[in-house]
């Protein structure tokens, strides 16, 4: 009788090792829309937990920060000695964001996260813009990704964790007028991008959530952002988006009156067109600051 | 941003890394490419529904090979297997550039080696595909079909008893017939 070995091998020979193609493409395609409907179906769930719960795991997590303090990449961006007193505070609660044509190694490009070219970059942008004319604003590039692995904790925590941080930059701060927390979205090219003078744009969001307890503010804020922005770049912001019962959270606009979520661009965007988005929302805030003297 | 995306790129970049094995499994218990197929998307969407429950201690690659091996189970509950062999089995055979009489031949040889296995209990089956064919570790079958270590030497020596003997016999019989 044949050996074990021969018959393994006759087994294996038996079926086509691999799946169609259209196969493969079409599974990909369904999982990735299970997992949208999935999400929006958890968030419900985790909105309630997350009340419950918010309260014991926050205190927690803060004490342990606060043992940890020392050990964390906490740095501020731009040191403006000669300016005035910070007005815009910047941060990233998904710091890792990236964007495909950034990306080189394939594991990254796969899922558009990166530890070092990442949405970060188009904060440190706007920053340096606001800086560029006289706006004292604090850029934290804290690594919240990291944070979050160190203590082993899930994603949707990182909005604690981000959230620790800009108290305590309010509390250092009070001069603080707007507080950004900037994000990309994984929307295609063509809903991401606008063309503005034969030159590309990465197009911005302004998200709301409905239940902040500064909802009114929050929104009137955003709109009065999108607003100025249609003016002078018609076309450059998607516009306000109000996320309600399904949030998990309230993206810590309950933090700050002038508290936003903005989303830069999509993932096939290039840095090169959220940095030139960058620019003229530092001219915007430029007007508001002006107009709100 | 938000978490939407974290779990749609989680998905893809699991199916993406894992979708060979997983088909590779199904393909020999389903004895069909089309099932297999079909299964393999099932397993996925599975994994995406416990992927929030999923304890990272645990390595991904047998947590969703033992959910291959359910799937797999299920399926097999609910049809049996014979006749799922002859339906889809036949079909697959039915091109290649072989003259009539090699066809013959190597047909004949799998189908009898096919029966073999489909006649083998799923448990014992599970331990082939993934020990002999897959190319599983001991270890690695174990924490796949969640068992002792033992029970898959066990499992592997009787199956592989089983099916030589059934192979003896019946090439043996087959051989005869032709004469």
């Amino acid at each position: 009788m044949r050996s074990e070995q021969e018959l393994m091998d006759e087994l294996k020979e038996m079926y086509p090792q691999y799946p169609s193609k259209e196969f493969k493409s079409s599974t990909e395609k369904l999982l990735r829309m299970k997992a949208r409907d999935l999400e929006k179906k958890r968030k419900i769930i985790r909105f309630t937990t997350i009340i419950s719960s918010g309260v014991f795991v926050s205190i927690f997590i803060f004490c342990l920060l606060i043992l940890e303090r020392e050990g964390i990449n906490h740095t501020f961006g731009q040191s403006a000695q000669t300016l005035s007193k910070p007005l815009v505070y910047i941060y990233h609660t998904h710091n890792r964001e990236s964007y495909f044509p950034e990306l080189d190694a394939q594991k990254e490009k796969m899922t558009a996260v990166s530890e070092t070219k990442n949405v970060t970059l188009v904060g440190k942008r706007l920053s340096k813009a606001l800086n560029d004319m006289q706006i004292n604003a604090i850029h934290d590039n804290t690594d919240i990704f990291g944070v979050l692995e160190k203590y082993n904790k899930h994603y949707p925590e990182a909005y604690t964790f981000s959230g620790y941080y800009l108290k305590k930059a309010l509390e250092e701060n009070e001069s603080i007028q707007m507080v950004f927390d900037i994000h990309r979205d994984s929307s295609s090219r063509s809903d991401s991008t606008i063309e503005i003078n034969g030159k590309s744009y990465a197009k911005i969001q302004f998200i709301v959530s409905e239940i902040s307890i500064h909802y009114e503010q929050n929104k009137q804020f955003a709109v009065q952002l999108h607003e100025q922005l249609e003016q002078r770049y018609p076309g450059l912001s998607r516009g306000v988006i109000e996320k309600g019962e399904r949030t998990a959270n309230t993206y810590n606009q309950d933090i700050h009156e002038n508290s936003l979520l903005l989303n830069i661009g999509g993932v096939e965007n290039s840095l090169e067109e959220t940095y030139r988005t960058a620019d003229i929302l530092a001219e915007v805030i430029n007007d508001t600051l002006k107009k709100s003297k | 941003m938000f978490d939407s995306p974290n779990l749609e790129s989680k998905i893809v970049e699991i199916y993406n890394l894992h979708y060979l094995d997983v088909y590779r499994f199904l393909i020999y218990f389903m004895g069909n490419q089309n099932d297999a197929e079909d299964l393999t998307q099932e397993v996925f969407i599975r994994v995406l529904k416990s992927l929030p429950k999923f304890n990272s201690n645990y390595p991904l690659k047998t947590w969703i090979l033992s959910i291959a091996k359910h799937v797999a189970i299920d399926h097999y509950r609910k049809r049996r297997f014979t006749a799922l062999f002859k339906e889809g089995f036949f079909k697959q055979l039915s091109s290649s550039d072989k003259k009539p009489d090699e066809e013959f031949e190597i047909t004949e040889t799998k189908r009898l080696i096919h029966g073999a296995i489909a006649t083998l209990k799923p448990d014992f089956r599970a331990v082939v595909i993934l020990r002999g064919i897959n190319e599983f570790s001991v270890s690695e079958t174990a924490a796949v079909l969640q068992c002792s270590m033992a029970k898959v030497k066990v499992d592997y020596h009787r199956a592989l008893k089983i099916l030589k003997k059934k192979l003896n016999i019946e090439i043996e019989g087959a051989l005869t017939n032709a004469k």
